[in-house]
């Protein structure tokens, strides 16, 4: 029993980590708060199944849906972050936060208030066990987890893209005045955040074989507690923190049962660690 | 730049204020459409308002259009057959966001401003308990259509409920999986809200009297979506079944995580799955076996069943679920009693206590009690090649006859 609440804890740790990285990113650059991101995670899960039921292609479901949604990112980060970047930090959370409500009602007025089954076939195969079952898709969302966070930290590391990413985030006017590229920056920014909650969403909707307009209410806020556990802007600790979060959840949920909704067990994580380390897991500092 | 993006977003305030005013106009809309189509020569009399609310937006947007669908549809058919002895019915609708604040104002809106003669709740047990005292105060009867916690009727005698109470649907459940599923030792995983605190009670008492060892009782929120770590749980516990009331989201869930997970317990649901495309779309073959209590029996051969099946699917071009048979259901026997006792809320009232095995879709109903909780029989179905179809019915008094106070 030991061994299967670990893989949950892991499958479900995994979608943390994709649903935060975007978020990570933006807060990494922009200093802002994007609870859009889960507008973003929602939207791409819908392009997604589109996709899927077009072409029959999980490959093409994954690229066309962070593509499209990836776009959609650079779109209002040239609309709406970039002018409200002198204003204070709480202006462009709340837009974020209109934006989002919007969203996910734009796409139930489109698609329709009902849940949509996503039923994908896998090409990984279920091993069942005795003791242990493993699912198909929680085989795909682990390797596509790892595949997509081993490309960002190609990108963030052994890249000059990565380099100039870290000089902005650290100081965008040093890095202008040093003659990074800042507006493609931020834009890249956008493109791989959003695309990464796009492949999050896509994941999710696979996982449980559905979509639905407000399927990015949790990822909103849930996402916020893993990014500042993380340390606000570290892709690394980000990952730590999901994996953190996702097995409190799935061990506290298996062994001491739902005592508090599961959704509040991230908080209350937070809350102790926190406690002990207050810059989070990982900071800068 | 900043001059586009200025009109831009006044754009999207225009865009909103326009897609808000056209929700809120529908039923001003509906009502006259309907008035110029069939009722011409009536024009000389107002027509009847009946109240309606429902989730139209928000978490539970899904049963609000299809309670709303139900709404229109038995407004359109009841007016197709000639209204109220000549008098058109209009549908004063509004979208209560599955918010009881919300829904408290569009309580008041209807008692005060729209003059509605009764009305009918299609939304959840929670905005349909916060309103129940407001309809009460106003003397103006309100059906709840598939709310199920017991105080909604407790608000007083105008409260009437169209879909068994909570605890009459939890006991009928026990009854089931120990007499008809032959269940000893149970798990219960119920969503904590009205809803599954109501019905966990109820069967709890129910299964404990009558010898079933309730092994453990889990709870999650509305809206979970992962369940491995409790299923995992009870795997290990050995239960035989697994009771969940829980809705289609969640429940569909469950029932595709125990099959990944390997559980060979028997699962048993509740009328919070009964529906086609939010459950059964979703949960596809891993629902097959499963065993739920709820209101409509889809293979009925009563002739109002097979209509109302056929007539809601043409009309919207899906299958009805159970919110929506309820829904439908508590706008016939208003259609029927105000023919027969007249339009003015006290005759209502005074109807309503009087109906006497009305022919509805959600079953024979034997009549309203003085709470305003309906006698009927609870149905079982079973889930097999992704259909619901009848596994039994529960007839005992001793179970189906709902508390009086």
């Amino acid at each position: 029993m030991f061994l299967q609440q670990l893989i949950n804890g892991i499958v479900i740790g995994s979608v943390y980590a994709l649903t935060a990285m975007g978020a990570t990113l933006v807060y990494g650059i922009m200093r802002i708060l994007d609870i859009n991101n889960a507008g973003a995670y929602a939207l791409g899960a819908y392009v997604g199944l589109l996709t899927y039921n077009t072409t029959g292609s999980l490959l093409l479901t994954f690229i066309v849906g962070m593509l499209l949604t990836g776009l959609y990112g650079v779109l209002v980060q040239k609309l709406l972050y970039v002018p409200m970047l002198d204003k204070s930090p709480n202006v462009s959370l709340i837009a974020s936060i209109g934006l989002f409500i919007f969203l996910s009602d734009l796409i139930r007025m489109v698609a329709g208030p009902s849940i949509k089954g996503f039923h994908a076939e896998v090409p990984f195969s279920s091993i069942y066990t005795d003791s242990l079952n493993i699912n198909g898709a929680w085989i795909l969302i682990i390797v596509t987890t790892f595949l997509l966070l081993a490309v960002l930290w190609f990108l963030l590391n052994k890249t000059k893209i990565g380099l100039a990413w870290k000089a902005t985030a650290q100081d965008l006017e040093t890095a202008k005045a040093m003659g990074v590229n800042v507006n493609m920056m931020v834009a890249l920014n956008y493109l791989l955040g959003y695309g990464f909650a796009a492949a999050a969403g896509i994941m999710v909707g696979i996982l449980y074989s559905s979509v639905f307009p407000t399927m990015g209410d949790v990822p909103a806020y849930k996402m916020l507690a893993i990014i500042v556990l993380g340390g606000l802007g570290s892709p690394v600790g980000t990952v730590i923190a999901a994996m953190v979060i996702g097995l409190a959840e799935t061990l506290i949920g298996g062994y001491i049962g739902f005592f508090l909704p599961r959704d509040a067990i991230a908080f209350v994580v937070l809350i102790i660690i926190l406690l002990f380390r207050p810059r989070g897991l990982i900071s800068k500092n | 730049m900043k001059k586009i993006i200025f009109v831009g977003l006044l754009i999207l305030v225009f865009a909103f204020a326009v897609f808000g005013c056209g929700s809120n106009q529908q039923p001003a809309d509906n009502g006259g459409e309907q008035q110029s189509q069939t009722g011409e020569q009536q024009q000389s009399k107002e027509p009847v308002k009946i109240g309606f609310f429902a989730p139209l937006t928000g978490p539970a947007a899904a049963d609000g259009e299809s309670v709303q669908n139900a709404a229109e549809l038995a407004v359109e058919q009841i007016n197709d057959a000639g209204g109220i002895n000549g008098q058109l019915v209009e549908l004063v609708d509004y979208d209560d966001g599955l918010d009881s604040k919300q829904a408290v104002n569009i309580a008041q809106k209807l008692t005060n401003k729209d003059n509605v003669v009764a009305t009918v709740s299609g939304s959840y047990s929670g905005p349909t308990r916060a309103v129940a005292p407001i309809f009460q105060r106003a003397q103006i009867p309100m059906i709840s259509a598939y709310g199920l916690h017991p105080e909604i009727t407790k608000a007083g005698d105008f409260i009437f409920r169209q879909s068994f109470v909570g605890t009459v649907q939890g006991k009928a459940g026990a009854y089931v999986a120990i007499e008809m599923l032959g269940a000893k030792k149970i798990a219960i995983l119920h969503i904590d809200n009205d809803f599954g605190s109501t019905l966990t009670e109820s069967f709890k008492a129910y299964a404990e009297a009558n010898g079933a060892e309730i092994v453990s009782i889990d709870s999650f929120s509305f809206g979970e979506k992962e369940f491995t770590p409790v299923l995992t749980k009870i795997k290990e516990e050995g239960a035989d079944l697994v009771y969940m009331p829980a809705y289609a989201g969640e429940g569909a869930q469950i029932v595709r995580q125990a099959k990944d997970l390997g559980l060979e317990a028997q699962l048993l649901g509740t009328e919070g799955v009964d529906s086609t495309t939010q459950f059964l779309e979703v949960a596809a073959d891993t629902a097959d076996g499963l065993v739920i209590t709820t209101n409509l029996n889809r293979d009925s051969d009563r002739e109002v069943v097979q209509k109302f099946l056929t007539d809601y699917t043409d009309f919207t071009g899906h299958a009805p679920d159970m919110v929506a048979a309820s829904t439908y259901d508590a706008f016939m026997v208003l259609a029927s009693v105000m023919k027969e006792y007249g339009t003015e809320p006290a005759q209502i009232l005074e109807g309503l206590s009087k109906v006497k095995n009305f022919e509805a879709v959600t079953g024979v109903l034997h009549g309203y009690n003085d709470l305003g909780e309906v006698t009927k029989a609870v149905q079982v179905q079973e889930v097999k090649n992704g259909e619901f179809h009848s596994y039994g019915q529960i007839d005992d008094p001793e179970i189906i006859t709902p508390p009086n106070k």
